[in-house]
């Protein structure tokens, strides 16, 4: 690659893909309880990072993306479980599994527009809960526990590894060729067409993607806690809480998800030691306020705001 | 083949019970239909106005049935708070909802919906409660029937039928359906929008609270802050099913779905799975008939 085409990355790439490399050399002297706090705020940025992928930049909200993450975290524990696969395959299975139902479920409900796709979304979370819960392999509603070892050093360096690839998916994205036909959807799906925009394939690779890595953040989620169960997989507060972080963080943006997830998972990880739902209320807070009257979140605001940050804050 | 007599128990249970979830989606279908807006935080005033039923019960000995009234006089109020603090802002001025605003809409009531299903964990804890009332059971041949669900089902029609005479009959009925269609038209014509609006918005809240009022019944241990995870859902499908703003589609999209669930879970053997199957069913209706099942 050319000088020039690594130097026209632009800041905001540089400066992700130095946290995540510094992050990566010193992971092996950082304290463990400190590891682990940072590998959950990893999965969260990876899973506010898929959201992103699809309600982000084609602004089709969706209220199930759980089901993704629900799924990689069982298809981590059936693989090792019952298959004993190394949990490394596991979270690999989960990816792949993220993606079939993503291109299965995206059939479909890409159809629909606005509330119907958001309610579509919805709906598909909750029946997906109440299929599984009835099916004997997937552990009969009980769930399935694990006994697999404590490893924060691979829990860390796989999500690690998932988060990157979806920075770069994610720049590639929304700099490359597709990139127009993305951001074209999303001001006005019909004159997209119109241009000769292919607005279904588009959206479902994108749903798609986003699938695959919410399945792979689901597999370690469920590496980390040693097994998937179905109330906790299946909880629609992980779905608020991605949509939280890319609303806080700045929807369709390169920086915001990261941003976004910092501010609600550490707060709320503060917080929980307090009172547990107390940060939950404050979560809603702020987004309720943030969703009224800063619809661009904190990235986009400091673009409109402060006009010297728009040449490098992406 | 199931049982006959199993099979028709549970069709007038499942009519009876669709009575119910009509009701609360029709409180979900006058604001959508009206104010063009999906409350996702519906399912958390349903559990408000289930809490409001157990709390009078406590406090005072009412039935959940004499709580109905209540509820839903509280229910106008909330709707008119819901109405400024969320939609006034994102509706003034405008000839319709747009994407954008819909998005904006949508995120900001899933953020209500989390404040409170919390404000009511750390309220009330997340314990179960109900409220301990039944007056007993109608025998009509061989079949048996739960009397309070069935001054349940009584209830739930007339509140719907009422609705409907509201909405037909009278000046502000017709005014909101008015509105419900053409904006600027009904400005024309000298309706205040803002107004119109906020009274439909209004008396969507209160038959949703009035409706969860009405679930308690079925409910016997059955209130709890998380509730609206499973009646959002439920709504959202009668909605759907029933089409968005049709009236009587509401009852037609509940006593379809009550009747799935408890007929169903005859045929696959769980309840858990016929619900499952009732909900997929939104999508083959909204691919095929996304008018909803009512002309």
């Amino acid at each position: 690659m050319r000088l020039r085409t690594i130097r026209s990355f632009g800041p905001t790439l540089w400066g992700l893909v130095t946290f995540l490399v510094v992050l990566a050399a010193t992971a092996p002297w950082i304290p463990v309880f400190l590891l682990t706090v940072l590998i959950q705020l990893l999965i969260f940025s990876t899973l506010s990072y898929s959201l992103n992928l699809i309600t982000g930049l084609t602004g089709y909200v969706s209220f199930g993306h759980v089901v993704f993450m629900a799924f990689g975290s069982y298809a981590l524990a059936f693989g090792v479980g019952t298959l004993n696969l190394p949990p490394v395959a596991g979270v690999a299975l989960g990816a792949v599994v993220g993606l079939a139902l993503a291109l299965g479920i995206g059939v479909v409900t890409l159809r629909f527009r606005g509330v119907y796709f958001a309610i579509a979304t919805l709906v598909v979370a909750v029946a997906a809960l109440y299929i599984v819960l009835e099916i004997k392999e997937l552990g009969d509603g009980q769930g399935i526990i694990l006994n697999i070892g404590f490893e924060p050093l691979s829990w860390f360096y796989t999500i690690w590894v998932i988060l990157a690839a979806e920075v770069i998916v994610t720049y590639w994205i929304t700099h490359g060729r597709i990139g127009y036909g993305v951001q074209s959807i999303k001001s006005d799906e019909d004159a997209a067409k119109s241009v000769g925009v292919n607005a279904a394939r588009v959206k479902l690779f994108l749903y798609a993607l986003s699938g695959l890595f919410a399945g792979g953040a689901g597999g370690v989620y469920a590496w980390t806690a040693s097994g998937a169960f179905p109330y906790q997989a299946f909880n629609l507060m992980f779905s608020l809480q991605m949509l939280a972080m890319i609303v806080i963080g700045g929807m369709g943006t390169l920086l915001g998800p990261l941003i976004g997830a910092v501010v609600v998972y550490i707060p709320s990880y503060i917080f929980l030691t307090v009172l547990i739902g107390f940060q939950f209320i404050i979560i809603g807070i702020v987004v309720i306020i943030i969703a009224l009257f800063v619809p661009e979140g904190i990235v986009g605001s400091l673009r409109k705001y402060v006009p010297e940050l728009r040449g490098f804050l992406e | 083949m199931a049982d006959a007599a199993l099979f028709t128990a549970d069709l007038a249970l499942g009519l009876l019970l669709g009575c119910v979830f009509a009701v609360i989606a029709h409180g979900l279908n006058l604001i959508w239909g009206v104010a063009k807006v999906v409350n996702v935080a519906h399912g958390e005033f349903i559990m408000l106005g289930a809490y409001g039923a157990y709390f009078f019960n406590v406090w005072f000995g009412f039935n959940p049935l004499l709580s109905v009234p209540i509820d839903a006089a509280i229910g106008l109020g909330v709707g008119v708070i819901f109405y400024f603090s969320f939609l006034y802002r994102e509706l003034r001025g405008k000839e319709s909802m747009g994407l954008q605003s819909e998005m904006v809409t949508l995120v900001a009531t899933f953020g209500l919906a989390l404040v409170l299903i919390n404000v009511a964990q750390t309220l009330w804890t997340g314990n179960n409660v109900g409220i301990p009332w039944s007056p007993g059971v109608v025998q009509i041949g061989s079949l048996r029937l739960p009397l309070g669900g069935v001054y349940v089902a009584i209830m739930s029609v007339a509140i719907i039928a009422l609705s409907h005479v509201f909405l037909t009959k009278t000046y502000l009925g017709n005014a909101i359906r008015a509105y419900s269609q053409d904006i600027p038209a009904t400005q024309l014509v000298g309706i205040n929008p803002t107004f119109t609006a906020a009274v439909g918005t209004a008396l969507g809240f209160c038959i949703t609270m009035a409706g969860g009022a009405l679930l308690t019944v079925w409910l016997p241990t059955g209130i709890f802050p998380a509730m609206g995870n499973l009646y959002a859902p439920i709504s959202f499908v009668i909605v759907v099913l029933g089409g968005p703003g049709k009236m009587w589609g509401s009852l037609v999209g509940g006593l379809t779905l009550g009747v799935i669930i408890n007929v169903g879970q005859l045929f696959v053997g769980s309840v858990a799975l016929a619900t499952a199957i009732g909900f997929l069913l939104l999508i083959p209706v909204l691919l095929l008939r996304p008018e909803g099942l009512l002309r």
